[in-house]
């Protein structure tokens, strides 16, 4: 599930392009109401909202994209008869339906619960589109459950929770270590060392690329960045703070613009492309930085590799103090609207933290959990044939306790995300730099907040 | 006597004159409550739309409202150098796209007048079926052809010596404006070819009579009598060029060179779903703006030659 996730950015083009028929029409239809947009509830209140059971039976709806989940819903409804989960499968958050889900919230038709995925939550806050759960029976206790950063992602630099953790993505280094073995490399550990092994890799064959830069994924350079700053963005008293050009992310930019430059990363792929796939498969890329649920991506793209790869922890700045970023991964939110915020809290933080029930979600969906209770999963702790027998995902959860705990996300990711890509294509054409894709980046992301009516400092 | 008659007359006309309009309008119905329902509400209420802004309470999370902002919207969107340059590189599209593409349906128009009936069929069909295939799956083909990495057509070039980067920043436009030309040649060809079959044959018996060859009847005969059928192809290509949003859309999965805003409708589509819609709704109606201007510009240029 998270897979389809981390892919969702690049995936959104079919269903784009015939909702373009309908842009005029949406544009019309999804604003109307927008004048009381947010007076549903009353969520952002300081102190946690009540948060009373029910009587009587009661049925949520439950809308999620991706395989398997029915499997666990299935699983509550038969231990569940009063409180019973109407599950619909819908196309990814950035295919869609984190727009019906806009739309449901003004026109009230919403589901009860939906995936938000970390980088959204302040998107759906932002149109009052979350209740805050942290009134709920059992939510207070959960905090424990997870790992610590994914829980301050949910409580968003305040006292509420706005969302249980579902799936995290912290970074990795997938490499070809039948490749690095013959050029008697290790696996780098630092990111000089990877820039100083992109060299001599490129010497033996001038025809591979340590990697690929992709102008599609600006959240993977999010992670990237996030590995080497507290945050790019903060808000205190109602104002928000923008950083995401500063010394810390230069210093990451700049790095890459000098990988760029030397050729010794690919500049014509884009992630999740069959091309990349390719390339993966005959060897002329041979390292992804990427997160968990990128183990099944490399193995599904490029058979013909199997047992040639492993996973290594990702190269540090300052190997003495590790860091790291996080890519992708999933909240499931109790939305607006929905008058049984008790039950649907009771689902979200069984579905997310239940020791069967995340195991069946690892099993059936693919997902890497939020939950830090399933250390000793089965299917976690088995060695993967793909990657040589390794058990990868020690590696990261190894990694998920190195993420900069006090990332915040901005309230207008997918402008910001926008600018970003349009700045990497920019860059990738050669017509302007990556730090200066920053500096654009960080003003145009003011100019997007202000045109929420937000104040923004300067 | 003869005054009485007349005014009877007169009046059973008039009466039957209003009977008609009222029918006409009965008729008209069936039109006019979704043209007015789903064209010209919305219309409106883009246009409602573009003249707000959103306004919010106060803490970071605070509650939003849509003020009036007047014509705030349509001065960003001017001073947005993005949207800016998409209209000129649509512009440029145009330009160039909408005459090679009508000149290629004008000519295989005129070639296929000339076949027996038996090969104009299929060449008609032939011609045609581009049109046919739905424009998302047409542009992941070709997005196939392009990619370096896995196209057969990239790698037949390149074994004579030739290295096309049919993806890099300068040719992409080209790319894409070859994918339209490719779908809605044949379609415009066959708008051409039906007008020329209208043409009653005498004219080209004459023609012959005077000693004028296949070539001269063609220029000089056919090309001036279907000349609205070039204009209409040529109003409806300009409408589409600058509403280019698929195949730039479906290339940007493939290829690093495409940005969110590289077309005007592109960048509308993305304001809409970043929860801009009142910027959505500015980038909306001057993209129907300068539609509007252009197609109705070259139809009245082309009246006024005709009336001189």
């Amino acid at each position: 599930m998270s897979q389809t996730r981390g892919r969702s950015r690049t995936r959104t083009v079919g269903l784009a392009a015939s909702a373009l028929a309908v842009a005029t029409l949406a544009t019309a239809c999804a604003s109307a109401g927008s004048t009381d947009a947010g007076s549903a509830t009353a969520a952002s209140t300081a102190s946690a909202p009540a948060c009373a059971p029910s009587t009587g039976k009661v049925t949520l709806t439950f809308w999620n994209w991706g395989t398997g989940m029915d499997k666990v819903v299935n699983l509550w409804n038969s231990q569940n008869p009063n409180i019973q989960v109407d599950l619909k499968t819908v196309p990814s958050g950035n295919a869609g339906t984190y727009q019906n889900l806009f739309n449901g919230l003004k026109a009230g038709t919403a589901p009860d619960l939906a995936p938000v995925e970390y980088d959204t939550l302040s998107s759906f806050r932002l149109v009052d589109g979350l209740q805050d759960i942290s009134g709920c029976a059992g939510v207070a206790d959960a905090k424990s459950k997870f790992v610590p950063w994914t829980w301050q992602q949910v409580q968003m630099g305040g006292s509420g929770v706005y969302g249980v953790p579902q799936d995290i993505g912290p970074l990795a280094l997938y490499y070809r270590k039948d490749i690095f073995d013959k050029n008697g490399l290790a696996a780098p550990t630092t990111w000089d060392e990877y820039y100083q092994d992109a060299k001599k890799l490129k010497a033996a064959d001038p025809k591979s690329y340590i990697s690929f830069f992709s102008q599609a994924d600006p959240n993977w350079f999010t992670g990237l960045l996030w590995q080497n700053t507290p945050t790019l963005f903060s808000n205190d008293a109602g104002t928000w703070k923008v950083s995401i050009d500063t010394d810390q992310t230069r210093k990451v930019a700049d790095y890459w613009q000098k990988m760029l430059d030397e050729n010794l990363v690919a500049k014509d792929l884009q992630g999740f492309s069959e091309a990349l796939n390719k390339a993966w498969d005959n060897g002329s890329v041979l390292t992804w930085i990427s997160a968990p649920w990128g183990w099944s991506t490399i193995r599904d793209g490029a058979p013909s590799t199997s047992g040639k790869w492993a996973v290594a922890p990702i190269p540090q700045w300052d190997a003495s103090a590790p860091s790291n970023g996080n890519w992708g991964g999933s909240t499931v939110a109790v939305l607006s609207g929905g008058k049984h915020p008790y039950e649907a809290a009771q689902f979200a933080l069984w579905l997310n933290s239940d020791p069967q029930a995340v195991s069946m979600l690892i099993k059936e969906t693919g997902i890497y959990p939020a939950a830090t209770t399933d250390s000793t999963d089965p299917f976690l702790s088995a060695p993967v044939p793909f990657y040589g027998g390794q058990k990868i995902f020690d590696v990261f959860a190894q990694a998920a306790t190195q993420v900069n705990p006090d990332f915040v996300w901005g309230p207008t990711m997918t402008d910001t995300y926008r600018f970003m890509s349009d700045g990497v294509a920019k860059t990738l054409a050669g017509s302007q730099t990556l730090s200066q894709t920053l500096t654009d980046t960080e003003k145009k992301t003011k100019d997007a907040i202000t045109a929420q009516g937000i104040t923004v400092a300067p | 006597m003869t005054t009485t008659e007349t005014r009877t007359d007169r009046r059973t006309r008039h009466t039957s004159g209003t009977r008609h309009r009222r029918a006409a309008l009965w008729f008209l119905l069936p039109f006019a409550v979704p043209f007015v329902a789903f064209y010209v509400l919305p219309v409106v209420y883009a246009f409602a739309q573009s003249l707000q802004r959103i306004s919010r309470g106060g803490g970071s999370y605070g509650k939003a409202t849509s003020v009036w902002a007047g014509l705030f919207q349509y001065d960003r969107a001017l001073h947005d150098p993005d949207f800016v340059a998409s209209l000129v590189r649509v512009a440029w599209f145009s330009l160039i796209q909408i005459p090679v593409m009508l000149l290629v349906a004008l000519v295989l128009a005129l070639l296929l007048d000339t076949q027996t009936a038996r090969l104009r069929r299929f060449h008609r069909l032939a011609i045609f079926v581009p049109y046919a295939i739905p424009g998302v799956i047409a542009a992941l083909m070709w997005a196939y052809l392009y990619d370096p990495r896995l196209s057969p057509l990239t790698q037949a070039m390149s074994t004579i010596g030739l290295d096309p980067d049919f993806l890099s920043p300068s040719h992409i436009l080209w790319s894409i404006a070859n994918v339209v030309t490719w779908t809605y040649a044949g379609y415009n060809m066959v708008v051409m070819y039906a007008a020329l079959q209208a043409i009653p044959t005498e004219l080209y018996e004459a023609a012959a009579v005077d000693g004028a060859g296949e070539l001269r009847i063609a220029l000089q005969i056919k090309v001036p009598l279907i000349k609205p059928a070039l204009v209409l192809t040529a109003v409806f290509s300009i409408i589409g060029t600058l509403q280019l949003f698929t195949e730039p859309q479906v290339l940007r999965t493939i290829t690093t060179s495409i940005t969110s805003t590289y077309t005007p409708n592109m960048a509308a589509f993305n304001a809409a779903s970043a929860n801009d819609y009142s910027y959505a709704a500015a980038l909306s109606l001057i993209l129907a703006a300068v539609s509007f201007v252009f197609s109705f510009g070259l139809l009245r240029r082309t009246t006024r030659g005709e009336q001189a």
